[in-house]
């Protein structure tokens, strides 16, 4: 006797929620991706010295010194200033004098940071012409 | 009389079968495509600032500089006379060339200042000291 086979049930894996797996994946890599930027203060260095340079003498009112020494001491034309006040008494000399220029002498024992903090100073109080030297 | 049957208006979908291919396909080409910044060797902790830029990532040449005192350009280790003939070998690659200094906080201003010397003899007249934002 012949009875008619029962069809057999194909076995499938659903895919219609695949492409929800993969967006959900793709949004996690696109979110939690950071891109490694690079942040920093610029400074344009000045040309190298040679015979046909021609010095250019500043007036001693258009020249702010301020000098870090070994153990990070601030001083703006040669008082001694706290590090708090440093951005504010820049910031009023550069209002009085567009042309201020500002040289920054940093010791050559002093740390690295103290000049880049000093710098970020000056940057803020508006300080545009900054030049720096050491001793 | 006879009514005309109007011929049913096919409807549009949109075929959603392939969503999942193009998914996998974004995510496997972020996937390739992300190269992880390698955990670099050299220990640098960078100062902090505040008013800092991003720096073009196309023309910048990074200088480590680490606490020792040990200069590492491109992965490669150099002593301070030797930055000036990289440098003119970089900026003759890149004319717009910025130095990007990744200098650690604890190092002391006089390395610096003999590695912005050598930069302004070789013309590498651009500069950036690396810092991390101010929190």
């Amino acid at each position: 006797m012949l009875r008619p086979r029962k069809k057999r049930d194909m076995g499938g894996i659903p895919t219609s929620s695949m492409s929800d797996v993969a967006f959900l994946l793709l949004i996690f890599f696109l979110s939690t991706t950071k891109f490694d930027m690079k942040y920093g203060l610029g400074l344009v260095l000045p040309a190298p010295s040679t015979e046909e340079t021609v010095k250019v003498r500043l007036k001693e009112d258009n020249l702010t010194r301020v000098m870090i020494d070994r153990e990070g001491r601030i001083a703006v034309n040669d008082d001694i200033v706290p590090f708090e006040e440093v951005r504010d008494k820049i910031r009023s000399l550069v209002k009085d004098n567009p042309d201020m220029v500002i040289s920054l002498k940093t010791d050559r024992q002093s740390n690295y940071n103290n000049m880049i903090i000093v710098l970020d100073q000056l940057r803020l109080a508006g300080a545009e012409k900054i030049n720096l030297s050491t001793n | 009389m006879a009514k005309i049957k109007k011929a049913a208006r096919p409807q549009a979908e949109i075929p959603t079968a392939s969503m999942s291919d193009i998914a996998f396909l974004l995510l496997i080409f972020f996937i390739v495509s992300t190269v992880f910044v390698k955990g670099k060797v050299i220990k640098v902790a960078l100062p902090r600032a505040e008013s800092i830029d991003k720096i073009p990532r196309s023309h910048a040449a990074t200088l480590y500089v680490d606490r020792a005192g040990n200069i590492t350009i491109d992965d490669y280790s150099i002593q301070i006379p030797q930055i000036e003939n990289v440098m003119i070998k970089k900026l003759y690659e890149d004319f717009n060339l910025i130095t990007c200094f990744r200098t650690d906080r604890e190092v002391s201003y006089g390395v610096m200042a003999d590695i912005m010397n050598q930069l302004r003899k070789a013309n590498a007249l651009r500069v950036s000291f690396e810092a991390k934002r101010k929190l």
